[in-house]
């Protein structure tokens, strides 16, 4: 204990003498704010980086996970904005958060409001439809879809969702038109396809890996930057031949408005040592990700970007933006 | 033989030393989580999550589903003695429960909902083992069409849950309906009824307004009369607390009826325990011979509902396990956890991972008798609770539904919510309109809609969608449903007739 207090103090008298970044260090538990409850996405995520952190050894102290559903992020983001100048707590974003913020005029405070760290992950996914299905590739999907416009049949989330999105602009691309049903549950929305009662949806290629091994979906394209080791012979929407550049679903990590630079520099930095770790790659491999590390500022303007095209695509699609 | 090999290894597999503490463990667990309302299974297998990564997987599995199932066993009890639901799925519950309690009959209505969990959770595991791949293809016929039907036939419940005055259920059905449209809308993303409030984004959570109406409504309405109310009978001695013979042979069908509608609703992924809770309360009802006493303490009442939501578990482990397909919060974060462990849950993991799959199913045979155990001796100590006088019982029953309803998300704003609901239910019995069918429209309303538009959308506006074979026999059932107050009422008048014509 006393030891402790001594190493604080210098600590402080260091921090006093060199205002430069990297002499924060957490002393006390951190928390990690998600917008789900648990079990969700960013919920998984925050709970298998925290028990990562804790097993290599980046993070001193106990990290715990703090559920703040509501408002598709807008609560956990006005959680976060109240936070003010807190060193200690982080917060789990994904695109949804970006997509609320611009369909949701009840939400305030948006992730705008907030400090970037670090942008962490894109979640890349893959076009499917049955494996019985006449559609080979997505060429051929698109010319049935042009054939008799508005009797294909998708499957897919809410309509501010990357599945709707990614659909707007092909069907922007190549002048067709099908139908986009949501399902609220992405169990429901891969039983509608395989039951027969949807033509195709966008599905994460972590999922749809199994299905497809089993003989049940075949994969006609994939929305990643490049192929995935997973989905070799899965040509990307550039090789299918549609020249779209599918908007980027992100996860990433905010911190509150004020916090000081150099707590914010020590999540960039401790995130960084994070994605060198065996634990982090093997976390990326079994769950099929893109790891895409943009740290601080530049994560700020990554967002604003996606934010941008979402508006465009949002008023596209006939959905109600509000800012 | 195939089944009885893999039986046999599956009991090598869980009667080793480290599966049976690992089950032990998870059903207890289960079983606490069950009792406090407001933690649900889902929400302690997230917590445990990064713990269970360090165990072996297959004693980590036996354990977390422990937890699932161990809690629907937990959730009755709150429901009889204070009438705040533990679970989701216990909420109908309340209704006879609750009532049963008031006639000092907890023993058995807690002794009942153990046995009762007991004999449809253990029937959903056979089912499970047993016809799982074929059940499975069967499941994908249903889609939004279907869904709607099955919804449909639900909300005709009301008539069954209405008591004195149907117009007024009807009437309370509507408001469950309106709150359920509360929030962002899937489809077009617009806000409905959100008042500019962030935290009604994403709906009213139905177990908010399910403890508010019952519980707090209740305990406002008990406070009323100037005598305070008398302490509860509790009958002595273990034996006075249990079900007797002819209670067990009243649940006879209710038994039946629970394991049999709550595996094959589980199996759909688009339903759900809640859902097959009402169901089978509703089903309970429509049978029986003696229906007038339904929402006054009826013993099947909550054999029915009780069973329903464990054959339930059985049932949505059918999807995951033999298709990948997660049906609930509580499956989607077992599917995560599979994942984590660096498995590929998906149509061939039966195939790919016998010994995980068999040793899960002989764990849950062991897991239901240790909850039937556990759970039985824990009556006699439950009902103690009842001989508190009202001026504890009451602060006991507003902390419970406090803390359950806080703990659920940590928002304050869900205390005034439960606040208000609480009003709502009070002036609800002032004005003598029944709770049941409010939660009932709430509880499906969302699901309804969903699905409606869900199936116009697939049939670009054609209503023949909805008239596909089985959304067809559902209707058909449902408008019978519907008929059977005017029946009655014919039935009376003829009754009439006939005597003044004697």
């Amino acid at each position: 204990m006393f030891v402790a207090r001594i190493v604080a103090a210098a600590l402080a008298v260091a921090s006093m003498a060199f205002p430069a970044y990297a002499q924060f260090k957490p002393t006390k538990p951190v928390d990690f704010v998600v917008h789900t409850g648990p079990g969700g996405g960013s919920d998984v995520l925050a709970r298998a980086v925290a028990a990562m952190f804790e097993k290599e050894k980046l993070v001193p102290v106990r990290m715990n996970v703090l559920n703040k559903p509501g408002g598709n992020g807008a609560v956990a983001a006005a959680f976060l904005y109240e936070k003010k100048d807190d060193p200690n707590t982080i917060g789990f974003i994904t695109s949804v958060w970006l997509a609320n913020a611009l369909t949701s005029s009840e939400a305030k405070i948006t992730v705008h409001d907030l400090k970037p760290v670090a942008e962490l992950l894109l979640e890349p996914a893959v076009i499917v439809v049955r494996a019985d299905s006449k559609f080979k590739s997505l060429k051929e999907f698109i010319e049935a879809a042009k054939a008799k416009p508005g009797e294909l049949r998708q499957s897919g989330g809410s309509v501010t969702s990357r599945d709707n999105i990614v659909r707007q602009q092909l069907q922007h691309a190549t002048g067709t038109k099908w139908a986009f049903v949501s399902f609220p549950g992405g169990g429901e929305r891969l039983a509608a396809l395989l039951g027969g009662h949807v033509d195709m949806m966008v599905i994460e290629p972590q999922e749809a890996g199994e299905q497809i091994r089993a003989g049940k979906l075949r994969a006609l394209a994939q929305l990643s930057q490049t192929r995935l080791a997973a989905y070799p012979d899965t040509p990307t929407l550039k090789e299918a031949g549609f020249d779209i550049e599918a908007t980027p679903q992100i996860r990433g990590v905010v911190a509150p408005p004020q916090q000081p630079a150099d707590a914010t520099a020590y999540w960039i930095d401790r995130f960084q040592k994070l994605m060198q770790t065996e634990s982090w790659k093997k976390y990326v491999h079994d769950n099929q990700l893109e790891q895409h590390f943009v740290p601080g500022p530049a994560f700020g303007e990554a967002m604003k970007k996606v934010d941008n095209q979402l508006r465009e695509q949002f008023k596209e699609a006939g959905i109600k933006v509000v800012r | 033989m195939e089944i009885l090999q893999g039986l046999l290894q599956g009991f090598q597999v869980a009667m080793s030393p480290t599966s049976l503490v690992m089950c032990c463990v998870g059903v207890v667990l289960g079983t606490i989580i069950g009792v406090l309302p407001g933690l649900g299974p889902s929400a302690t297998i997230a917590m445990l999550l990064p713990l269970t990564l360090k165990l072996d997987p297959t004693g980590g599995m036996i354990m977390l589903s422990g937890i699932y199932y161990g809690a629907k066993y937990g959730g009755s009890t709150t429901s009889i003695l204070l009438n705040v639901p533990g679970e989701n799925s216990s909420i109908v519950t309340c209704i006879d429960g609750y009532q049963m309690a008031r006639r000092g009959r907890a023993g058995a209505a807690l002794g009942m909902a153990a046995i009762a969990s007991f004999i449809a959770g253990t029937f959903g595991v056979v089912a499970l083992m047993l016809v799982a791949p074929p059940l499975a293809r069967v499941s994908l016929a249903f889609s939004a069409p279907e869904y709607f039907a099955l919804m449909v036939l639900g909300l005709t419940m009301v008539v069954l849950l209405a008591g004195e005055s149907l117009p007024k259920a009807l009437l309370a059905m509507l408001g469950g309906l309106w709150i359920a449209s509360i929030g962002t809308d899937l489809f077009t993303a617009t806000s409905r009824f959100t008042f500019g409030r962030v935290e009604l984004l994403g709906g009213i959570d139905f177990i908010i307004v399910a403890i508010g109406v019952f519980a707090i409504g209740e305990v406002l309405g008990s406070m009323e009369p100037a005598q305070p109310a008398a302490v509860l009978p509790v009958p002595r001695g273990l034996r006075n607390l249990m079900p007797t013979w002819d209670d067990m042979k009243r649940c006879r069908f209710a038994f039946a009826n629970g394991s049999v509608l709550g595996f094959l609703i589980g199996c759909l992924p688009g339903a759900g325990s809640t859902i097959a809770s009402f169901m089978s309360y509703g089903v309970e009802k429509a049978v029986s011979r003696h229906p007038e006493e339904f929402g006054k303490g009826a013993i099947e009442g909550v054999a029915a509902p009780e069973g329903a939501n464990n054959a339930e578990t059985g049932g949505a482990l059918v999807p995951l396990l033999t298709l990948g397909i997660p049906s609930s919060s509580t499956t989607a974060i077992l599917l995560a956890a599979l994942v984590l462990w660096g498995f590929k849950p998906g149509p061939l993991f039966i195939q790919d991972q016998p010994q995980l799959f068999w040793g899960l199913v002989a764990s849950m045979y062991i897991g239901n008798v240790l909850l039937l155990v556990l759970n039985l001796p824990m009556v006699a100590l439950f009902a103690q609770l009842l001989k508190l006088p009202a001026y504890a019982m009451f602060p006991l029953i507003l902390g419970v539904s406090v803390v359950g309803v806080y703990s659920n998300a940590s928002s304050q704003f869900d205390l005034w919510l439960l606040a208000a609901f609480g009003l709502v239910g009070y002036i609800m019995r002032k004005l003598e309109f029944p709770t049941a069918p409010l939660v009932l429209g709430l509880v499906l309303g969302d699901q309804m809609e969903k699905a409606l538009r869900q199936s116009l959308m697939m049939s670009q506006g054609h209503l023949s969608i909805l008239f596909r074979p089985i959304p067809s026999v559902l209707l058909v059932l449902a408008a019978l449903l519907l008929m059977v107050p005017l029946f009655k009422r014919f039935n009376a008048l003829r009754l009439r007739v006939l005597d003044e014509e004697a």
